[in-house]
């Protein structure tokens, strides 16, 4: 396959690990080949992903790489939900962190920030936001639907592996709209970033501000912020 | 599909600075905004911008952008931000991706309260630009995001060989309905006169798509179902009679509604809230300028946006020189 990352923007990135990283971090993405699982859709992208992820682990050092292909065993240990899912680890995630589907486009930009974020193992949000996102101890799950072209979706994506980094009790989903029709089907997902907590407990479209997110789950686990 | 994989925005890291007094703080991440921020930076004033979605504002999500000189073949939304961005960040200014929640000015001094805490400054270029104004209709709450759509570019994918309608007659509507005509089977184009407002090269490109067609002088009244979206009740203006187009999702742009709440009651404003002032983009506060889609203008474009932009910064310049 022809390099997906042009020379500059490859540079760009080279520059930006260099200055960013910390900690070591590991990009673990999963593969099926056949099988009911994948879709046609995969199929178009899964090629792609797995080019983008290698080329990215390229860029550092500090950047490793797993690629399991038609590997049932480990996908049960990360309780995936379907191929195409790729996990952003380190030493303080908890296999939280994760994207379903290619993270091109707008995502990509998410893909870099959150390497950057993991690898030191800490993130920018707001003090008192940090403190009440580390005082959930219900396990929460979060989807983030989006689509590559989508400008407002990042800010969405992010926030949830934000949080996911400052809770293991939460795991943060990004989920690419076109590669999964049934998923965003079942959830009415007809405009993006759409936003589902715990498979629908709480959700909402749009981006909303870190605070007004963090609202969001409590409402969703029954909670009243104060 | 080596664009997919270019670099579009990678937040910096940056401290907000409290003890600072900023010499200007700059609202909104669009093309005003970020004009603003390049010449803020090549004044070399100590700046900082705050976004609160993504940078790039309305114009992100435009497909190509035809008439911004330059680009003789035309750039896409997203493509032109990233440089904008790449050359505001070039000359230094900071750029925050948060929300600005309220404007104080005590004495010559703006706070300007964001999650990060109060940021002190001298003064303030507000580039907050606009929202898309909501679909006029009762059941808008209830399906906004599950048919009722404001972003052709981000949902039209979920329309795939479906039937959409567009409601509104501008630019905006006519760019709207040709991106969902590579999408859907159908695309119905509602707008309350005979005329369009679009540009004529617009106009053309949707008469002659055989998937675009047009209901002229109609409102719309209800979009309907229970549990999605499955028609658009439409009103004719003259003949009042009613009709149901059978759609599967109705995206709107039907103008814009500014972003101005916070400075609601200190300046003065047009009445459909759009930021009055001078031809230096002085408000009726010293030291807050005006600029782009939120100011009262003849015309709403990324081109008057950055001619705004250039000339607040210029005057704060000499504001800030002024002080002392
Ligand atoms: C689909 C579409 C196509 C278009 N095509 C063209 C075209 O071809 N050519 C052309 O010249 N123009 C076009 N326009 C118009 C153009 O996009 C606008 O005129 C231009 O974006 C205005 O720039 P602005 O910076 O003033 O405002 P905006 O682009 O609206 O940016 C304002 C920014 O401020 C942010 N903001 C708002 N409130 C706050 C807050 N409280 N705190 C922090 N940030 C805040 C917003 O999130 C936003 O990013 C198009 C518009 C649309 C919607």
């Amino acid at each position: 396959m022809e390099r997906l990352l042009k020379e500059k923007d490859a540079q760009y990135i080279k520059d930006l690990f260099e200055k960013k990283l910390e900690g070591e971090v590991t990009l673990t993405l999963f593969i099926e080949t056949k099988g009911p699982n994948v879709t046609k859709f995969n199929e178009q992208y899964l090629p792609y992903t797995e080019e983008i992820v290698k080329e990215v682990a390229e860029l550092s050092p500090k950047i490793k790489m797993n690629i399991y292909t038609d590997d049932f065993e480990k996908e049960k240990e990360y309780n995936i939900k379907t191929v195409s899912a790729l996990f952003i680890e380190g030493n303080k995630t908890n296999k939280n962190i994760v994207y379903y589907g290619i993270p091109s486009g707008h995502e990509f930009s998410s893909l870099l920030e959150d390497i950057v974020d993991v690898s030191r193992g800490k993130t920018e949000l707001p003090e008192d936001i940090k403190g009440k996102v580390q005082k959930i101890s219900s396990s929460i799950e979060i989807l983030v639907f989006v689509t590559p072209t989508c400008p407002y979706c990042p800010r969405a994506v992010r926030t949830a592996h934000q949080f996911a980094l400052e809770n293991p009790n939460i795991k943060g989903v990004m989920v690419e709209a076109n590669e999964f029709p049934e998923w965003s089907e079942k959830y009415n997902v007809y405009a993006v970033p759409k936003v589902v907590i715990n498979e629908g407990k709480g959700e909402f479209e749009g981006a909303l501000p870190e605070d007004a997110f963090l609202e969001a789950i409590y409402d969703a686990i029954g909670i009243k912020l104060v | 599909m080596d664009e997919l994989f270019s670099i579009h925005e990678v937040k910096e890291e940056i401290p907000v600075d409290l003890n600072e007094i900023y010499d200007t703080v700059i609202i909104g991440g669009g093309p005003a905004g970020l004009t603003a921020a390049i010449y803020a930076g090549r004044f070399r004033l100590k700046a900082l911008l705050f976004e609160k979605l993504a940078i790039g504002g309305q114009i992100a999500v435009s497909e190509l952008i035809e008439n911004y000189p330059g680009f003789p073949d035309g750039i896409s939304g997203s493509e032109l931000i990233e440089l904008f961005k790449k050359q505001a960040l070039k000359f230094g200014t900071k750029v925050l991706l948060t929300d600005v929640r309220k404007i104080e000015k005590i004495g010559d001094i703006f706070y300007v309260e964001t999650e990060y805490g109060r940021v002190r400054s001298w003064t303030i270029i507000f580039a907050t630009g606009a929202d898309p104004a909501k679909l006029p209709v009762p059941e808008e709450e209830k399906f906004r995001g599950r048919g009722i759509s404001y972003c052709a570019t981000c949902d039209a994918a979920f329309f795939k060989d479906k039937t959409v309608a567009v409601v509104g007659g501008g630019d905006t509507a006519l760019h709207d309905a040709l991106t969902l005509s590579k999408f859907a089977e159908k695309v119905i184009v509602v707008h309350r006169r005979k005329e369009l407002r679009a540009t004529k090269i617009l106009q053309e490109a949707c008469f002659s798509n055989a998937k675009i067609s047009f209901e002229l002088e109609y409102i719309p009244i209800h979009v309907l179902d229970e549990k999605k979206v499955e028609g658009l009740e439409i009103e004719n203006v003259i003949t009042k009679e009613h009709k149901v187009l059978k759609v599967d999702g109705v995206f709107v742009a039907i103008g814009e509604k500014p972003n101005t709440e916070l400075v609601k009651g200190l300046v003065e404003m047009d009445e459909r809230g759009f930021i009055k002032t001078n031809e230096k983009m002085e408000t009726l506060v010293s030291g807050l300028y005006a600029v782009g889609d939120a100011r009262s203008t003849p015309l709403r474009q990324v081109i008057t946006a950055c001619g705004d932009a250039a000339i607040a910064a210029s005057e704060v310049d000499k504001y800030i020189k002024n002080l002392g």
